[in-house]
């Protein structure tokens, strides 16, 4: 949505407007992905996205906490968030049932640049929870598939248990349009893919550097090798985008916590493409 | 206009609005209401306190909500009719720096219902052994205010800068035209302030290009080993704006109140997300992003430094770090 779209809807930013829980997934031990409907209807037909935005989600009472949209901006009505039990907000919304209200600002900051992307290949690497923001923009390429070029996709996990989405990608693996490549640190029985850290694939990838855009979202001391591994590829500086997690709390510029080098993640990223990304202070 | 009109304006001004301007606390000076303008304290020095805490309070209620049904009850937004008296210009300045963040994208409606409700009245001052205004041009102001009062001695120089303060001026005292002797003496006075700080300005030469050359210098472990983390320094900040929200939940649990308090860059928490990743987990770390951000980040957004030199940090930081000794230890190295 954009700032004068919001200006109009809302006279005041920091008030959260009501939206269900229309479903609710466990996706691993720690993880489940819940579906939000904004109950107001000029609210939810206002609301526009781009693959790579977050939310602010009020559990009141508890408080509120910034995160990444899943789901594609082609799904209307409903968004999905993937969401780790990770702090105090995240652990009330963990323990809300289907048909409970939450409260929703936003969308916020700045996404993935997919109007640029489209007519190149893509090379998307996710670790960890980073295929939350990034499935956003997966599920969105695969909605405008024949806008692209040759897409691959590297997923890293800790172990298989801890992958996310799972079943969903383990069917993507015999597609032909996506190249899918899955790897965990510590296999299980269950487990006949790729061993290692994601970095280790590069090695078997064909990229056409000039052509290509990449997209790193994971834990952050992912974001260095995987970025090298890209640049060992010869792939531009502004071609490579990453996503920062931080600590956004009012998502508008204000409140100071996100600052990453002389930027706000909330506002200015959290995507940054490579070459602002290395000119920002302590981002990588 | 004649100085001993000046309880006229005040006791004007009071008829319309509640009037805060400097008054004694011990030795010290703060912004209060002014119930007598006899207890205006024009010629105080620095107040412990920046006048932002009238359009940002240190706590301020953003809504209230019912807890049961997770929705907002009600966000009223007010403000009273107030006039701030006797701002200096770097305190006039200060809010202009606010402004930007807080009626720029995403306009805050809390801070614009009481700026809009405001008029600030300007004083003239006189540098103290802290102030360090002169680095930034921030020692003079030339909007931003409703009336500026020059102090030429028995009479003040006055500058109209709205609509409403020509309309208070009107209503509630007397003044007549400037004449040429005026206008010389003004110039007078102006020269003897220009003059009269106590050291040599801030060196501020290639300051953003120092703070990213100069960023993994030992000098900021130097910093953050003295540093307290305390936040004293961003409290009494007339330009930091940083802020928590935090949910306070009624007695029985079934209703409460979001409210925004004032926060600080210095505090250990402050970039820690929520799995426990801490960002800017050391102090020297976290004085280092304060001044990266004053000096280089928001100059990088407004064309303005984030930072007036009225040295309140100065006076309130038990170790001695201010502005001034951070920039003359990132300046060393380059001295003949």
């Amino acid at each position: 949505m954009s700032t004068e779209a919001y200006a109009r809807l809302s006279a005041n930013p920091y008030r959260p407007w009501p939206a269900r829980i229309t479903s609710i997934r466990d996706l691993t031990e720690t993880e489940k992905l819940f579906e939000l409907r904004l109950i107001d209807e000029s609210v939810r037909s206002a609301f526009e996205f781009a693959a790579g935005q977050f939310v602010e989600v009020s559990i009141f009472g508890v408080g509120e906490a910034p995160i990444s949209i899943s789901s594609a901006p082609s799904k209307g009505g409903f968004i999905e968030l993937c969401v780790r039990n990770a702090g105090d907000v995240t652990s009330a919304l963990h323990q809300k049932q289907c048909g409970d209200i939450v409260g929703l600002r936003g969308p916020f900051g700045r996404g993935f640049p997919f109007e640029q992307m489209k007519e190149h290949d893509a090379l998307l690497v996710a670790g960890g929870l980073g295929i939350a923001p990034l499935k956003s923009l997966i599920n969105h390429i695969h909605d405008e598939r024949h806008d692209f070029g040759r897409v691959t996709i590297l997923l890293g996990a800790k172990n298989p248990s801890e992958i996310l989405f799972r079943k969903q990608f383990d069917m993507w693996k015999h597609r032909e349009d996506f190249d899918l490549i899955m790897t965990v640190d510590t296999p299980d029985e269950t487990w006949d893919g790729e061993v290692g850290l994601v970095t280790k694939l590069f090695d078997r990838l064909d990229v056409d550097p000039e052509n290509t855009y990449g997209a790193i979202c994971g834990p952050p001391v992912m974001y260095r090798f995987v970025i090298d591994e890209m640049r060992e590829k010869k792939m531009n500086v502004d071609h490579i985008y990453v996503s920062f997690e931080r600590r956004m709390k009012c998502g508008i510029g204000k409140c100071g916590h996100c600052g990453v080098g002389h930027q706000y993640a909330c506002v200015d990223g959290p995507v940054f493409n490579y070459w602002e990304a290395m000119n920002l202070q302590e981002a990588i | 206009m004649d100085k001993s009109r000046l309880p006229d304006l005040v006791r004007g001004l009071s008829t319309e609005y509640e009037v805060v301007g400097p008054v004694s606390k011990g030795d010290a000076f703060v912004f209060g209401v002014v119930e007598d303008p006899a207890s205006l304290q024009l010629d105080y020095t620095t107040t412990i306190l920046p006048p932002k805490k009238y359009f940002v309070p240190p706590a301020e209620e953003l809504m209230s909500f019912s807890a049961a049904s997770n929705e907002v009850t009600s966000a009223g937004i007010t403000a009273r009719p107030r006039v701030i008296f006797g701002l200096h210009p770097c305190d006039i300045n200060a809010l202009m720096l606010m402004d930007n963040v807080f009626l720029g994208e995403y306009e805050d409606p809390y801070y614009k219902a009481k700026r809009d409700s405001t008029l600030l009245v300007g004083v003239s001052c006189s540098p103290n052994e802290h102030c360090f205004c002169n680095a930034w041009g921030t020692d003079e102001v030339h909007w931003g205010f409703d009336i500026f009062l020059s102090d030429l001695g028995d009479r003040y120089f006055v500058s109209v800068s709205s609509v409403k303060g020509a309309d208070l001026l009107d209503h509630y005292v007397e003044t007549r035209h400037t004449t040429p002797d005026d206008v010389t003496e003004f110039q007078r006075v102006t020269r003897h302030f220009k003059e009269s700080f106590a050291s040599a300005p801030v060196d501020t030469a290639q300051l953003p290009l120092l703070l990213d050359a100069k960023f993994n210098d030992p000098v900021w472990d130097e910093l953050g080993d003295k540093c307290l983390s305390c936040g004293a320094c961003s409290m009494v900040c007339p330009t930091c704006y940083c802020f928590d929200v935090k949910d306070k939940l009624s007695a029985d649990g079934e209703t409460g109140e979001r409210v925004r308090v004032w926060d600080s860059c210095m505090f250990s928490e402050f970039a820690e997300i929520a799995h426990g990743h801490n960002f800017r987990g050391s102090s020297a770390s976290r004085v280092k992003y304060r001044y990266y951000h004053k000096q280089w980040g928001y100059l990088s957004k407004f064309e303005r430094v984030l930072c007036v030199g009225c040295g309140r940090c100065e006076r309130a930081c038990k170790v001695s770090i201010s502005p001034r000794v951070v920039v003359e230890a990132l300046q060393q190295g380059g001295a003949q």
